[in-house]
């Protein structure tokens, strides 16, 4: 980033403080996620997500290329994450190189890429010569705070709403057919990560919390831009809902009790419950609106059983 | 009557007379052409001294003015001045030591960076960088600028911190006066600054002038009943 | 032709804009202090930046950048903004034509979208430019905003600019005319009339959402 949002000391003090007090500038209780709006766009694979202000917006496309060569049976699976000055003058263009915007990409990365959501196997065409790549292209628009966790939903849910073409192989030879003349075929995913971001804060001097017994650290879900700017520490649980913890990230920052992780988890697993049953049952209604005019276009002819 | 004015229409003045053109209208240094260059409402005014014509719109950017009332940041301490951000991102601004009450060359002040100041404009010349002072230059009385402390600080539309700040009839802080007791110091820059007794009052002041910003000013009476009810029974 | 203003809180000025299958949001935040590799003494500086809906930036969203930067730039008062930046970031959600062959549909979106989003940010601007897309058919005929499957079957492709003064409603110039295809002198002029008076009608729609916006940041 090249230059920081300027908070001033009676800002930051007073946020603290009503943290202490228990209360958050949204009014949102500590364990509250913000309600969560999906939409989806004209084409299979275009997800606007927003969270609170935050607007997050996932393109997924495909294409036949040519496998790894050290990995002949696997499609490509890419996730690009730039961010822009749309989503806040803090973003600088191109150079993507700061702490936060790494982190945010490898985090994004390891838990949809790496945790294995999207059946690359499932993309070979032709062995070792031909097989889909699919491409994520997320767009951060307007940055108010967990941008992990809302690109996370957008992926994910692109991927279950995109649909590639369907196509024929005869020998060597593959044909793409267009989307209008054949049904396009969902992609296989094998399980639905979903990140929450816990912010933590410290309430007294770093050293008591070190060495100290108390553990008062306050921890708050789905923290907006003007807490995270002025937490201590950050962590980022990766769930999916067969109770499998895909990833923990948790870069330095305020130092954290075992068993407060343990809780964390616990807490986000009914977060992404939620959010896991909201996207599939989007994804069923959008497919719904979409196939309305379907029994009526089907050429099938309706036979008697008779 | 009000006009709709976008970018590049004709305004409605007399050319051969007077005019003091105000934000909204532009000279073209090239071409000398006067004419409006932000889209909003065209407010023309006739007094002795000829027409006054200014342009009504919103903006969140804030240019530096002559006289503007602003509430700043400090961001950086010099030998003889401190840096002062008016807004993120926008170029800073400098505050002399020497524009606080009693200043002397012995006599500096004790402001510390991320500190909060309420100060007026006193030069804004577009080419060079922005001065603001903390004492009326006339009385030498500190007048109510100088550091703001404690309190909380919120950012609103250029609009409607001018409209708390100028307009009698706007009726937000008397509403508010009756909830509870604050300070409260407005700048034009687009950033206000409140301080009451205890944190939940703070908090629903903040969250009612955030929320009375988006709506017109009839709601605003049931939008702070609304804040301190919910942050009332919150504590029980 | 459907278009938001105010659509992102994090940048002084944004539009949402929507034509048929194009879908662009621009983010215009300024006047800043630039870096110092940026600054110019005199001037504002524009940063313009367009990233595609799928893929990364490649040359094609170069051109679109300084295509859009050639528009923008005689229309914002740059001398009233010396040594300060002005950010403009445009992303295409849906392009609406082909990638690998065009770049009309997007074009026009992005600077009718920057239009707006300037207006929006309060950037002092001497006119408004309205951009019309057109295609040439075979047989002669003019199609304003076509289909991607228009496109692929036109003969020529044509993206129009028009600086409006004066209510709108007079072309002070003509600040893009960019074309492609197989035409000649007579059709480009026909081509340049054709678009003018789209634009002019286009204008009204313009002017009906800036007011718009004016009345609902005003509380009229």
């Amino acid at each position: 980033m090249a230059k920081d949002i300027e908070i001033s000391t009676a800002e930051a003090q007073f946020i603290v403080g009503a943290l202490k007090e228990r209360y958050r500038l949204d009014g949102r209780s500590f364990d509250e996620f913000r309600e969560v709006k999906i939409k989806f766009g004209n084409e299979y694979g275009d997800v606007m997500v927003e969270m609170g202000e935050t607007k997050v917006h996932v393109r997924i496309s495909c294409q036949v290329t040519q496998p790894y060569e050290d990995r002949p049976f696997e499609g490509l699976f890419l996730i690009s994450t730039e961010s822009t000055p749309m989503a806040g003058p803090q973003f600088e263009n191109g150079t993507n190189t700061s702490g936060d915007e790494v982190l945010i990409s490898r985090i994004i990365e390891k838990a949809i890429r790496r945790s294995g959501a999207l059946d690359v196997e499932g993309l070979c065409i032709v062995a070792g010569s031909k097989c889909w790549a699919v491409r994520a292209n997320v767009h951060f628009l307007n940055c108010d705070g967990g941008f992990i966790d809302a690109s996370c939903i957008a992926v994910i849910a692109g991927l279950m709403h995109f649909k590639k073409p369907d196509i024929t192989v005869h020998g060597e030879k593959v044909i793409v057919h267009p989307l209008d003349e054949r049904e396009p075929v969902p992609l296989g995913i094998l399980h639905i990560p979903i990140c929450v971001t816990f912010s933590f804060f410290n309430p007294q001097d770093t050293e008591e919390n070190i060495k100290g017994e108390s553990n008062q650290e306050i921890a708050i879900i789905d923290a907006t831009l003007k807490e995270e700017l002025l937490r201590d520490g950050v962590l980022t649980v990766t769930l999916n809902k067969n109770r499998e913890v895909v990833q923990v990230s948790k870069a330095g920052g305020l130092p954290m009790d075992a068993l407060q992780l343990m809780e964390c988890c616990h807490k986000a697993y009914s977060i992404i419950e939620r959010i896991t049953d909201q996207i599939i049952n989007q994804i069923k209604e959008d497919y719904k609106e979409r196939e309305k005019y379907k029994a009526l276009l089907s050429s099938e002819n309706a036979r008697d059983a008779s | 009557m009000l006009r709709l004015i976008v970018p590049g229409d004709k305004l409605d003045i007399d050319l051969t007379k007077n005019v003091s053109l105000g934000p909204g209208v532009y000279c073209d240094p090239r071409t000398q052409i006067i004419q409006p260059v932000n889209a909003g409402i065209e407010n023309i005014q006739v007094g002795k001294r000829g027409q006054i014509v200014h342009i009504d719109y919103d903006s969140k950017r804030y240019v530096p003015a002559v006289g503007d009332f602003v509430v700043g940041i400090i961001t950086g301490a010099f030998a003889d001045s401190y840096r002062v951000s008016l807004a993120s991102f926008s170029s800073p601004v400098s505050l002399s030591y020497m524009a606080f009450p009693n200043a002397s060359k012995k006599n500096r002040p004790t402001l510390k960076i991320g500190d909060l100041v309420y100060a007026r404009v006193c030069t804004a010349e577009k080419e060079l960088e922005a001065e603001i002072e903390c004492v009326d230059s006339t009385t030498g009385q500190s007048s109510g600028f100088g550091l703001l402390e404690g309190g909380m600080v919120m950012d609103v539309s250029l609009k409607f911190a001018r409209n708390l700040l100028f307009d009698e009839k706007f009726p937000l802080l008397r509403l508010l006066s009756q909830h509870c007791k604050f300070e409260i110091a407005i700048g034009v820059n687009g950033k206000i600054w409140i301080k009451t007794e205890d944190t939940k009052d703070t908090l629903a002041c903040y969250k009612s002038i955030l929320d009375c910003a988006k709506h017109p000013v009839n709601e605003h009476a049931s939008i702070l009943k609304r804040n301190f009810k919910a942050l009332l029974n919150a504590i029980e | 032709m459907q278009v938001q203003t105010g659509y992102l809180n994090k940048v002084d000025g944004s539009s949402h804009y929507e034509n048929k299958s194009v879908k662009v949001i621009c983010s215009v935040t300024g006047p800043i202090e630039p870096k110092a590799r940026q600054e110019l003494p005199t001037q504002l500086a524009l940063e313009v930046t367009v990233r595609p809906a799928i893929g990364v930036p490649t040359t094609r969203e170069i051109t679109l950048q300084d295509k859009i930067r050639g528009v923008i730039s005689p229309i914002i008062c740059r001398y009233k903004y010396p040594r300060q930046l002005c950010q403009i970031t445009l992303q295409i959600l849906e392009s609406g034509e082909e990638e690998t062959l065009f770049n009309v549909k997007e074009l026009i979106g992005c600077i009718n979208s920057t239009v707006f989003a300037l207006i929006d940010a309060a950037i002092a601007i001497n006119s408004i430019a309205v951009g019309v897309s057109m295609a040439v058919m075979g047989d002669g005929t003019f199609i304003v905003d076509p289909s991607n499957e228009q496109l692929k079957k036109s003969v020529s492709t044509h993206a129009l600019v028009f600086q409006l003064v004066d209510g709108s409603k007079v072309v002070e110039n003509v600040l893009l005319l960019d074309s492609f295809g197989n035409f000649d002198e007579s059709t480009l002029f026909e081509v340049l009339e054709y678009g003018e008076k789209h634009a002019l009608s286009l204008a009204k729609d313009f002017r009906k959402t800036i007011e718009t916006k004016i009345k609902k940041d005003l509380f009229m």
